[in-house]
């Protein structure tokens, strides 16, 4: 891989995805929902790899392939749950998009905030959403640093790398806001999904096939195949693991905000199945990767080198490195931008226009576009600093973001709950995580991916049902729901009324 | 019966991929046990997600 090959084809990346950006642009966006929800207008398609693109970060390539290398099949099963939770999208979807078309919901705190009558609510759950996905995306752009270093061998340094990412992470936002997101993300899901697939058939047959790829596994490395295994993926740290991923769809704003955004319900169809057929693709590339690593080189010195020494290797053509180099870069960067849009709107939307009401949208709006350079330096200087307390915080952010769950769930299914029921729940949850995380992450012998959803919940139904709820609130937030949800009943009646009418 | 109370076959798998990868699986170290397991799990979640959201594609957009 030489210094210039590496060169051109980042710049050939930047012309193609800067030209999608420019392209995506539909006139001026003046209003909050034209720049963060593209209108509440987006097509099946794009939402569907953009989705992809922003749920699967660089995490897959790297840290999936490391984890079957180090764990084993397990690192499959524990996809395969964080996968299966996307389901949630089918029951939840539908009901978020109601209310978002309803009330005119820019982001799920704002909805949160709504439903339970109370700005703190909305408050916290932002606040909250910035403490953890911050340090998520430093360690994101720290993770992209260092892979564009090792590959290279130094000729893209990790400062270099870093602050490419987070260059073209803010340009794609400012293009056009969450449409020149979506588009770009479309562009980086499929080079993902093309170049992670393509290295995975090469190095297989490399290997001898699929066949002598796992006899090669069973005869030697039989633990790989099983779990618990070689011990790394107990159930106990399966639980912990899986637990917070598979509320993953609900509990991460990122993508939860996705749902107020397709044209329609049968967008929102398209987003999911196609979300579901990447993310099925991608996970078993990634797994074969890990397991591919295995058992061509068995000893290396640490499971996250699994990847970059699978690219460096002679199964691997370098053109193809290349593009998968890029191909993590781009990963990084699409789940860093939409990061950064959705954190932006919570805090003019739910912060900043709570403080201070009566705020125009425009100038939410310009309180938003201001906010979302602050939080991509935000990033980039935890990514340099490179604290312990930054990584605590990351690898808490699945667990913490829990915390949000039970009052989402609440919001459409529990009428009995009430706003200081879901502050506790929330500032609770993640209070208790944080901590979790400073003593050890153990209580009890569980860790608090465990924890946190039982504290959440408890928290939730305990103090709801100790205070009273808003009703008018509550029945304005179900009846929306009927209403935009039975659309579709009303006009069938009335053709089988016309249908018997006519026979 | 409403096609949203087929979630609960989508739980009902997710269920059993705790369960039988680690009781009746835990012994087959070969492609067929837990590997095999997971990946068509993943498939009947896919199945189980396009006919529960059939319906979405009748819904009016307006």
């Amino acid at each position: 891989m030489t210094e210039s090959l590496i060169w051109w084809s980042i710049a050939i990346y930047l012309v193609i995805a800067i030209g999608i950006a420019i392209l995506s642009r539909q006139g001026p966006t003046e209003s909050m929902s034209g720049y963060f929800l593209g209108n509440r207008q987006m097509n099946g398609f794009v939402s569907a790899l953009s989705y992809s693109a922003t749920t699967y970060s660089a995490f897959m390539m790297v840290g999936l392939a490391g984890l079957t290398y180090a764990g084993g099949v397990g690192a499959l099963g524990f996809e395969i749950i964080y996968f299966a939770g996307v389901s949630l999208v089918a029951i939840f979807g539908p009901k978020f998009w109601a209310v978002g078309k309803k009330f005119g919901f820019v982001t799920p705190s704002e909805m949160l905030g709504h439903r339970y009558n109370s700005k703190h609510v909305a408050m916290a759950v932002s606040v909250a959403s910035c403490i953890f996905l911050i340090p998520y995306s430093a360690v994101q752009l720290a993770g992209v640093g260092y892979l564009l270093q090792g590959i290279t061998d130094g000729a893209i340094t990790f400062t270099t790398g870093v602050v490419l990412a987070t260059v073209i992470a803010i340009f794609f936002s400012y293009v056009a806001g969450i449409r020149s997101v979506m588009w770009t993300d479309s562009l980086q899901a499929i080079m993902m999904i093309v170049a992670s697939t393509l290295v995975a058939y090469l190095v297989v047959q490399g290997l001898g096939g699929f066949g002598a790829l796992f006899d090669t596994l069973a005869t030697q490395h039989p633990q790989s195949l099983t779990v618990p295994g070689s011990g790394l993926f107990s159930f106990v740290t399966f639980l912990g693991l899986t637990i917070p991923w598979f509320f993953f769809s609900l509990s991460n704003p990122q993508v939860s905000q996705r749902l107020f955004m397709p044209a329609s319900l049968r967008s929102m169809r398209h987003m999911l199945i196609g979300f579901l057929v990447f993310g099925f693709i991608y996970t078993m590339v990634s797994v074969l990767w890990g397991f591919s690593a295995l058992a061509a080189f068995p000893s290396l010195e640490r499971a996250d080198l699994a990847t970059p020494t699978l690219l460096g290797s002679e199964f691997v053509p370098p053109v193809l490195g290349v593009i998968v180099m890029i191909g993590i870069m781009a990963a990084a960067v699409s789940t860093i931008d939409s990061i950064m849009l959705t954190l932006a709107s919570m805090v003019s939307r739910d912060v900043y226009a709570n403080v201070k009401p009566n705020v125009s949208e425009k100038r939410q709006l310009l309180v938003g576009k201001f906010v979302v350079p602050v939080i991509a330096l935000m990033a980039l200087g935890f990514a340099e600093l490179q604290l312990d307390l930054i990584a605590v915080l990351s690898v808490a952010a699945s667990s913490g973001l829990v915390a949000m769950v039970p009052a989402i769930i609440g919001a459409f299914y529990w009428k009995r709950g009430t706003s200081a029921g879901a502050l506790a729940s929330v500032v609770g949850t993640s209070t208790f995580v944080l901590l979790m995380y400073a003593t050890g992450n153990s209580l009890l012998g569980l860790p608090s991916g465990v924890w946190g959803i039982v504290v959440a919940s408890g928290l939730f139904v305990g103090v709801s049902l100790a205070t009273k709820p808003h009703q008018a609130s509550t029945d304005a937030f179900f009846s929306a729901i009927a209403e935009e949800l039975g659309k579709k009943k009303r006009r069938l009646v009335t053709d089988q009324a016309t249908k018997e009418a006519a026979a | 019966m409403k096609r949203s109370k087929w979630i609960w076959l989508v739980w009902a798998v997710v269920l059993l991929s705790y369960l039988v990868p680690y009781t009746l699986l835990s012994g087959v170290a070969l492609w067929y046990g837990s590997f095999l397991f997971w990946a068509v799990a993943g498939l009947v979640v896919i199945a189980l997600n396009v006919f529960i959201t059939k319906d979405f594609e009748e819904h009016s957009n307006d």
